[in-house]
């Protein structure tokens, strides 16, 4: 199908067609022959209905698993696994946007050849493999040189075995954050060169040592969902989370205290609290600790005290709470990025060891973890090759190292000695724009391909759809290089494609495992299942010979006026690879509600110092580069700290990224640490360029003036209320009964109809509500990329945002209160449409375009919508949205989903026109499909059965929905639930979405 | 029914005279009044330029900043509603009231009424989103048996500024009939065609008056409550929805004493340049004037009052959103804006207690101005203000009008004038039968007392 | 010259309204009925001298006003029936505000129906007469229509009771 057919043209098509077999099978994947759907066989498809296929999401190396959704032969939405092991069925913002990779208007949409004068023409495939092959053929195999990102299955093998077969062994692995810190300490204190798996749902009391696991860090799905269930409060208890870094990052918010040390001494708090465990000897601190307590020894808490600025008694504490119940700690994220961080992580190694974690919470498996090859140390090898001329051709697959490496490291002007540059970057990021050949890979969702996360997880892609542009697995892009190579290199490369190659593996995975069924059915089953999971034997980790030369090494603070700048991974673009999704620039980040742009965290007290107002462009200036930021005024990061997210600062990378905020990397030191990473600390100094612009944030004010929108409690309050002061909102008037009997009434009427026209297999009506436990909402936001995703929600850019035109029918607010002992508390709140049984927003409606369902939606007709806009004006939780533009008309500026994007539009849902209201209606089609699914098949609807996007993909499983009739639901239990409460209950709005309070485990000695 | 009261005029005008001094300011006009309407009508077409890019592009081309969701266009809406109030209020209530000095100023006054509605009329259509479907706010049968939500305030409105608009428009007509048949009877040429037409054969018989005479009386006595609901009405569309600042009993009478304290200084800014070019100064005296300002400062202390009473509410509820709300209008960072209305609304107002100020006419004027100024900001105030700071802090907001609301804010003022200066040069400006009522004639033997 | 449509008559001019008043007296004694007054303004002396009945236009008026409250309540009522959503947990026919709707459409209609009604008396009462234009300015005319013999008795009862002129209205 022509990459210009627009879905209007393709469902015309599919009427004309009768059916529209011929047009569903033009657009199925033929090419691929055998596609295993997970629910319904392909040559079944029907139009109207989805066919679901399993794949692996490969948008970061957590590796999460996908059921993705297929509408006429095209992917409309993607889901998590349920069976996979690591997502358990949810997925992060960044997942949930691996369609507008798949659909993103800038992919290289067929190879392209640099010319001469600058830029790229179009090449046929066979002209550029020939050229390849011609090239590679006139050099010695160990000039050829391979880069790519974090592979683990069969292209990494492949790529190994090709380079193996031309004979060179230049297999460089650029991944921007690599864990060099953690897998260098797990060398020197177990003598592992591996990262172990942490167990967040066992910890009852978790300390991170800087590591953001909700936002980035290893795998931050299974954690999130590790931690909720670890942390959040079930009946009457509940985990204790201690988070230790200079900055509150998404993930700190989440935690009972946040401590704030010296950038770069949290090592020394874990020796500390090591030293204060073995002094203590509780139960279960391991034999031979005592080998380790020589070096322990000068780090009292006292002295500790004095140089991470932490008072010796919270030390004391947190240690006495450490071995007090199943504990874990972890080092990671800000924590593990500077000079030091090995040192960091090798003391929270041995802090986890004292209290005899090891093996509980933190085990490690036999095989060595896939997560975490390679270091920067390798690009520094390959530019140093490059400059003296040893790199004859370079091929870069799935990195971006020009845009994620130091400038200083001078890669840009080092690949000029290069003679051939091979990409095979799906779109034109830096690296590609240095190349001369642009071979465009397949995006994961149109590839075969497995992926091992972690060891006993061998997770499979398969191809949901027929390639969208005229790109090719790169997989069999070098398997056909090889070929023409001829015989010399494919003797050892067996396979005609790469699908054959990765069949060849799962063959011999299969008799790995002693699985004694023919092929086919074991091929088929895990394809179905999106791949197979097994137990991989750990092994008992002991304390190395080496664990002892650890040293409490701290982060060297810069001198004089200097600041420490903290670069920390975007929650939304990791390193910055998710900057070309137009979702993800909207995504409000979790911390600072900024969009589609990138900030400078500055401390108020420092700003106020330093006379910088919010959005003023601040020069920063390392001794490495400098680059100009707007300010952003944030109390949840220490005085002497300040902070800049990666990931914004695209110099290439299409339109949604170019040319936004600043890259981080041009402050970087070039050179590696000692264990071979970027240090991603640096002292700068700030200079207020005083030109000043609206931050593009969707955040009104922080603060919520006592008005119990967000509200908590203490775990300790909830034990025993008498003593504890509760926090309220204002509360609501008794309901008059008639509005309660007019409602029931008319819901009979209404229900006769219904029945009539059979929309409706239940006997009774059900009302529909949902909860949200706020001590579980992390505060993430897959939730509203999810929405987006399933509701065709557009995304309007940085302008209309600052106006607060952003559409986006769930919102996370985050509000900061003032703590007890003047620490900063966060607090967040999914809110949506309150769908309230007595909604202020429908009355004023002069058409009747709002209204209620006798199912309990609060309904909007967008085809009724006059535009008057009363409705936005009487609802007190400001939920509505208006279409300003006609962002759904392709002739119009605001137009929102550029060729081939509009492909991801959710069929199910009407794609809104200028000048209408609308809002979060419950996922109300997701309702309706599964009401008439019941009604098909005659059985009644149980509960669970209806699950709204947010609520699908929430990494926290902070979400309920359900039918709060139903006594017995879930939603019932939850509404019903001591902590619940109705944000502004007073209004006598009567939502239907019930707010679980979040709940602190404070300190004891805390009050 | 003319009854003799100490006359507003120094020396009576004989019924000639009135005849003669009203026919006068029909004359062609002078080059002065076509630089004028040209002026307007270019700052209309520039207004209704910036109407149609803003259908083109979407309302996104105005400033609107949610939460703000009404801005400029309900501002102006209200604002122009007002105005033509005190039109009905000099015409039927003291009519009514059998208040004689009315009768030479009430013709600018109605015709101010009538034009002012069709301005205001045109801002709700301006306002929606798809005004290609405004035609859906009133109850037609159609083919999707839809109807609409009589609960909804705006459907109020649909009905009561409509039929404001068509009893406004019929008193004025009817109140014309007799002086156009007047004026029939002195022009000459197509004038006299013009006016024979539209005097529908007037004679003045004793028939004629006997049914005319009531039909008047029952018109102004059915436009009276009526001018009472329809501002009401308005400030329901506030009222009657949970918006902090909105949300508030007093608004009915409020509104309703502010209609008509916008709407007199409309009319004064009206007549005084009116009365110096037609040269009617005899008619409208400062007796006039004075009386006027006694009307504007009777409203003026009521409206002042009733921003004292919102202020005492909002502390005196107890209710902490309606505190802030309050808070935020004061010192927030709309101050300006509250201050200014404050400052128009309610304290000039007090400089009419001098019968010096009530009688000057150049500063009763420059009062009107800022009376109109004031009134203008004051429901920018409320709606804009009120809106900025409501329940949810994380989702409060910002509003800059852009360009195109201040185009079409000019070009309604354009389009009111428009009107007006058509009005003025083709029909009595100056009632002259009423005036003529006033005035005893001529008789044989003395009145017996 | 064109045929009137109306009998020849006497007419006279007044500029003093008490003498019209007086003449139209005399006239009424006379047992004259069909004759015709113009004034330039409403005049209560002249009123009470011809006697006129109150004017019917107040029955419209009322009937109009009735027919509008009843519209009003029926067509909000009814339509809220017909096409019956809740919204804000309020009843379908919420009477209270209705009477808005009501109230409005009593006024629009009562002032529709006087306008009718005003319409159609001075159109059923028209009666065709000599009118000048100084009669819409400051004459009061009085024209009575009489037959041939009985001319000169009313000539000399306009001019007795003040008429500045008196003329013979030919047909």
């Amino acid at each position: 199908m022509s990459d210009g057919m627009n879905r209007r043209r393709f469902l015309k098509v599919l009427g004309v067609t009768g059916g529209g077999a011929t047009a569903l099978t033009g657009c199925s994947t033929d090419r691929v022959e055998k596609l295993i759907p997970y629910l319904v066989p392909p040559e079944n498809e029907i139009p109207g209905l989805a066919t679901y296929y399993a794949s692996t999401c490969r948008e970061c190396p957590a590796g999460c698993g996908l059921h993705v959704r297929v509408r006429e032969g095209r992917a409309v939405k993607v889901e998590g696994n349920p069976s996979n092991p690591i997502n358990q069925g949810r997925l992060c913002a960044r997942g949930q946007a691996s369609l507008q990779g798949l659909y993103n208007p800038d992919r290289v949409r067929s190879p392209m050849a640099r010319v001469p004068g600058g830029g790229f023409e179009p090449i046929s495939w066979d002209a550029a493999l020939t050229r390849v092959a011609e090239q590679l053929a006139t050099m010695p195999g160990d000039q050829v040189w391979f880069v790519t990102g974090k592979e683990a299955g069969a292209f990494d093998s492949l790529v190994s075995d090709w380079l193996a077969a031309i004979g060179s062994s230049n297999r460089i692995v650029h991944e921007p954050f690599a864990y060099e810190a953690l897998r260098q300490a797990n060398r020197t204190v177990f003598g592992v060169d591996s990262i172990p798996h942490y167990d967040f749902a066992a910890a009852r009391h978790l300390v991170s040592f800087g590591a953001d696991f909700l936002e980035t860090w290893l795998s931050p799905v299974e954690q999130s969902l590790g931690f909720s269930s670890g942390h959040s409060y079930q009946s009457g208890e509940m985990g204790r989370y201690v988070h230790i870094e200079p900055r509150m990052s998404m993930t700190a918010m989440s935690a009972d205290e946040w401590i704030a040390p010296v950038p770069g001494t949290e090592g020394l708090l874990a020796l500390a609290m090591a030293h204060v465990i073995v002094r203590d000897q509780p139960a279960g601190v391991p034999a031979d600790a005592s080998r380790i307590s020589s070096l322990l020894a000068e780090h009292t808490p006292a002295a500790v005290s004095a140089r991470t600025g932490v008072a010796a008694d919270v030390i004391e504490r947190l240690a006495r709470e450490f071995t007090q119940h199943a504990s874990l700690a972890v080092a990671g994220g800000i924590g593990a990025q500077h000079a030091a961080a090995d040192s960091t992580a090798a003391a929270v190694n041995l802090l986890n060891y004292v209290a005899g974690n090891l093996g509980r919470t933190v085990t490690f498996h036999t095989a060595q973890s896939p997560a975490g090859q390679g270091s920067y140390s390798g690009t520094v090898e390959l530019v140093e090759a490059m400059r003296s001329g040893r790199v004859g051709a370079l091929f870069i697959h799935g990195a971006n190292p020009v845009h994620t490496s130091p400038t200083g490291l001078g890669l840009t002007p080092a690949l000029a000695n290069v003679g051939l540059k091979v990409s095979f970057a799906r779109f034109y990021d830096e690296t590609a724009m240095e190349a001369d050949l642009v071979l465009p890979d397949h995006d994961p969702l149109e590839q075969w391909n497995d992926f091992e996360p972690r060891p006993g997880v061998h997770a499979l892609q398969q191809p949901v759809m027929r390639p969208v542009f005229d790109t090719r697995q790169t997989g069999d892009v070098l398997l056909s290089v090889a070929r023409q190579l001829g015989e010399r290199v494919t003797r050892t490369l067996a396979a005609n494609d790469y699908k054959e190659y990765v069949v060849g593996r799962w063959q011999a995975l299969q008799r790995r495992l002693g699985d004694s069924r023919p092929f086919e059915a074991f091929w088929s089953e895990s394809l179905q299942r999106g791949g197979i999971w097994v137990d991989e034997p750990t092994r008992q980790a002991r304390l190395a010979a080496t664990a002892g030369s650890v040293r409490g090494e701290v982060w060297s603070a810069p001198a004089g006026d200097q600041l420490t700048l903290i670069a920390y991974p975007s929650p939304a673009f990791f390193d910055g690879r998710g900057a070309n999704r137009p979702w993800l620039q909207e995504l409000p980040d979790p911390v600072t509600k900024v969009t589609w742009s990138s900030w400078i965290e500055i401390n108020p007290a420092t700003a106020r110092r330093l006379g910088i107002a919010e959005g003023e462009f601040i020069e920063v200036t390392s001794e490495h580069g400098s680059v100009t930021v707007p300010a952003y005024l944030y109390p949840g990061i220490r005085e002497d700290t300040v902070a800049i997210p990666i990931g914004q600062g695209h110099a290439a990378f299409g339109r949604y990224a170019e040319n936004r905020g600043a890259n981080v990397y041009h402050l970087l030191a070039a050179n590696a640490t000692g264990f071979g990473a970027v240090e991603h600390y640096v002292g700068v100094t700030l200079r207020n360029t005083k030109d000043h612009e609206r931050i593009a944030k969707t955040e009104g004010n922080s603060r919520q003036m006592g008005r119990g929108i967000a509200q908590a409690t203490t775990l300790q309050a909830l034990a025993n209320p008498e003593e504890h002061q509760e926090e309220h909102g204002d509360h609501a008037a008794p309901v008059p009964d008639h509005i309660e009997e007019i409602i029931d009434e008319w819901q009979e009427d209404q229900y006769h109809e219904w029945m009539q026209r059979g929309n409706y297999a239940r006997e009774d009506l059900p009302r529909w509500a949902m909860a949200v436990d706020l001590s579980k909402c992390t505060g993430c936001s897959a939730c509203v990329t999810a929405c987006y995703a399933e509701n065709n929600i557009p995304t309007v850019g940085p302008d209309l945002i600052r106006r607060g035109r952003e559409m986006s029918w769930i919102r996370i607010e985050r509000y900061f209160e003032d703590g007890a002992h003047g620490e900063i508390e966060s607090r967040f709140l999914p809110m949506i449409c309150q769908h309230c049984t007595n909604a202020p927003c429908e009355p004023v409606c002069p058409v009747f375009a709002a209204y209620h369902t006798p199912d309990g939606l609060n309904a909007q007709v967008y085809n009724r919508c006059v535009g008057t806009r009363y409705c936005s004006n009487n609802c007190p939780y400001k939920v509505r949205y208006f279409n300003w533009f006609d962002h759904q008309n392709e002739a119009d500026a605001a137009y929102a989903w550029p060729d081939p994007l509009h492909w991801l539009l959710n069929p199910d849902v009407t794609v809104r026109v200028k000048g209408v209201m609308e809002k979060c209606t419950f996922c109300v089609q997701r309702i309706r499909d599964k009401q008439h699914q019941a009604k098909l098949s005659g059985d009644l609807l149980v509960d669970g059965d209806v699950v709204p996007a947010c609520q699908q993909t929430c990494p926290a499983d902070a979400i309920v929905f359900g039918d709060i009739n139903d006594p017995d639901s879930r939603i019932s239990q939850h509404a019903r639930d001591s902590r619940g409460y109705h944000v502004l209950d007073g209004l006598n709005t009567r939502p239907a979405v019930t707010y679980l309070k979040k709940v602190r485990n404070i300190a004891e000695g805390e009050a | 029914m003319a009854t003799i009261v100490q006359p507003l005029q120094e020396t009576l005008p004989t019924y000639n005279e009135v005849t003669r001094d009203v026919a006068a300011t029909l004359g062609r006009p002078k080059k002065g009044y076509y630089v004028l309407l040209g002026v307007v009508l270019f700052v209309l077409a520039f207004g209704a330029g910036a109407l149609l890019y803003q259908i083109r592009m979407g309302l996104g081309v105005a400033g609107y900043a949610p939460p703000v969701l009404w801005g400029v266009y309900i501002t102006t809406f209200v604002f122009w509603v007002g105005i033509a109030h005190s039109g009905t209020l000099i015409s039927a209530i003291l009519y009514l009231f059998r208040s004689t000095w009315r009768t030479s100023v009430y013709r600018t006054a109605e015709a101010m009424t009538v034009f002012a509605v069709m301005t205001a009329g045109l801002f709700p259509l301006i306002h929606v989103g798809r005004i290609w479907y405004a035609y859906w706010l009133f109850p037609y049968p159609n083919q999707r048996q839809l109807w609409v939500n009589f609960k909804s305030p705006l459907v109020w409105d649909v009905f009561a500024v409509s039929t404001y608009f068509t009893v406004s428009t019929a008193f004025l007509i009817v109140g014309l009939i007799p002086d156009l048949a007047a004026i029939r009877d002195v022009s000459t040429g197509w004038r006299k065609k013009l006016y024979r037409i539209t005097a529908l054969s007037w004679q003045g018989t004793d028939q004629q008056w006997r049914h005319y005479t009531r039909a008047y009386l029952y018109l102004a006595a059915l436009a009276t409550p009526l001018v009472l609901s329809v501002h009401s009405v308005v400030s329901w569309d506030f009222a009657m929805s949970i918006v902090p600042g909105w949300h508030a009993t007093i608004f009915a009478p409020y509104f309703v004493a502010g209609a008509i304290y916008s709407g007199v200084a409309m009319v004064v800014t009206l007549l005084v340049p009116l009365r110096k070019i037609f040269k009617v100064e005899r008619y409208i005296t400062t007796r006039h004037f004075d009386n006027l300002a006694k009307l504007l400062l009777l409203t003026g202390l009521i409206v002042g009052y009733a921003y004292g009473v919102e202020y005492f509410m909002a502390w005196y509820s107890g209710n902490q959103f309606e505190r802030a709300s309050f808070w935020n209008r004061a010192f927030g960072e709309y101050w300006w804006a509250t201050w200014t209305m404050i400052l128009c609304n309610g304290v000039l107002p007090i400089f009419l207690f001098f019968k010096k100020i009530r009688r000057s006419i150049p500063a009763l004027f420059v009062l009107s101005l800022f009376v109109n100024l004031g009134m203008w900001f004051e429901r920018f105030v409320i709606i804009v203000v009120s809106l900025s700071f409501e329940y949810e802090p994380y989702a409060m907001g910002h509003y800059t009008p852009t360009w195109v609301e201040w185009a079409i804010l000019l070009g309604s003022f354009a389009w009111f004038f428009m009107w007006f200066l058509l009005f003025a040069k083709n029909f009595p400006t100056v009632s002259i039968t009423e005036v003529k009522e006033i005035t005893p004639m001529p008789r044989k033997r003395p009145v017996q007392a | 010259m064109k045929k009137k449509r109306y009998p020849s008559g006497v007419v006279g001019a007044f500029s003093q309204v008490d003498a019209a008043c007086d003449a139209i007296k005399e006239i009424k004694q006379q047992g004259y009925e069909d004759y015709i007054v113009y004034t330039p303004v409403p005049n209560v002396e002249v009123a009470a001298a011809v006697g006129h009945k109150v004017s019917p236009v107040r029955r419209w008026t009322l009937a109009g006003g009735l027919v509008g409250v009843t519209t009003g309540f029926a067509m909000t009522l009814w339509m809220s029936y017909d096409y019956p959503l809740v919204v804000g947990g309020k009843p379908l026919g919420s009477v209270v505000p209705y009477v808005v709707i009501a109230f409005e459409l009593t006024i629009l209609f009562g002032a529709l129906a006087t306008l009718l009604a005003v319409a159609y008396y001075a159109w059923k009462t028209f009666q065709h007469g000599p009118h000048e234009p100084r009669f819409t300015n400051d004459t009061i005319g009085i024209f009575v229509p009489c037959p041939v013999e009985g001319r000169q008795a009313v000539q000399d009862l306009l001019l007795s009771s003040g008429a500045e002129e008196v003329r013979v209205e030919e047909v």
